[in-house]
């Protein structure tokens, strides 16, 4: 018996995408499952060892030294800290540490002492929080200085 | 003359092009922005301090992570472990040993550019972090880098300085 639609005529004379579809799918689901995204981490990078307490530590021979200008840190509790640079104290306030550090680097670079060779060192407490090493870390970079390191707890 | 009648067409199935289209823009989107096969040993638990002036890792592949927490009055160190894929703790000091030390001497040695990554809690001590730099001191780590998140718009957080 002959069927009736098989004599029809198709115009729809394109490829069977139902395997392309399925495949895609399967890959979709993979890369969505297996696939981790950048959640807004970036870093900050140090190239400097740490250092003995006073930005001392052991000089290589035949190399000068560089300038170096200590930070004191301190956290006084788990939302404030304290940042003292030379005379000068500033409190919670990384925009306030930014403008006197970079006050100091013009005034030594008046100086005839280049800022590639002035290395910021941060002298931070024992119980001093992480996050406002970060701060000042930060300030310091703000002030374009471009050797920051750490040295030993005081 | 009397005019020819076009067949009926049996098509019944629906168009599938525009869901090709989409899932084809969709899969280009996930293969370009993921991360796949790039373990990195993380601790996803840390809770990062926020920076405004980080800069990217593009090659993580010359890297070590270290997540460092606190452990009574030492810090606890975990890495990747490369042979077996899980993250493991190194301990900084072990009796006469220090682990730590000799893991990043063996870096060094395969690889001179390598580099460190420090993920540490916000509120973390100093006295730890201390420990685990004074080691990177030791086996002459110079590049290392510490990470941080990037602040959440729209919390009133100061805006990034450009240097």
């Amino acid at each position: 018996m002959k069927l009736k639609a098989a004599s029809k005529i198709h115009y729809d004379a394109g490829p069977n995408m139902t395997p392309l579809v399925d495949i895609v799918m399967v890959i979709l689901i993979f890369l969505m499952l297996t696939g981790t995204f950048a959640v807004g981490e970036h870093f900050l990078r140090s190239n400097l060892p740490l250092t003995a307490r006073g930005g001392g530590g052991a000089a290589a021979p035949n190399v000068p030294l560089d300038e170096p200008l200590e930070i004191r840190v301190d956290s006084q509790s788990s939302e404030e800290w304290l940042a003292q640079v030379g005379q000068w104290q500033i409190r919670n306030s990384r925009p306030a540490l930014a403008k006197q550090l970079t006050e100091m680097r013009e005034a030594l670079n008046a100086n005839k002492t280049p800022t590639e060779k002035i290395q910021i060192v941060i002298n931070p407490g024992r119980n001093t929080k992480y996050k406002h090493l970060v701060a000042v870390y930060e300030a310091a970079l703000e002030a374009r200085f471009q050797k920051v390191g750490f040295s030993t707890a005081h | 003359m009397k005019g020819r009648k076009m067949p009926a067409s049996t098509v019944t199935h629906p168009n599938v092009t525009p869901l090709i289209d989409i899932v084809m823009c969709l899969i280009i989107f996930y293969m370009l922005v993921a991360r796949i096969g790039v373990a990195t040993g993380a601790d996803k638990k840390i809770d990062l301090p926020v920076s405004f002036q980080g800069v990217d890792i593009k090659d993580l592949g010359n890297t070590v992570t270290l997540n460092v927490s606190a452990a009574g009055e030492n810090p606890l160190v975990t890495t990747l472990n490369p042979s077996t894929g899980a993250t493991e703790e190194v301990k900084v000091v072990d009796g006469a040993r220090k682990p730590l030390k000799a893991l990043l001497q063996v870096l060094k040695g395969q690889n001179q550019n390598f580099k460190v990554i420090i993920r540490a809690d916000q509120d973390l001590d100093y006295r730890y972090l201390e420990k685990v730099l004074a080691t990177c001191s030791e086996a002459q780590v110079r590049d290392i880098n510490f990470a941080t998140r990037l602040p959440q718009a729209g919390l009133g957080i100061e805006p990034r300085v450009q240097p």
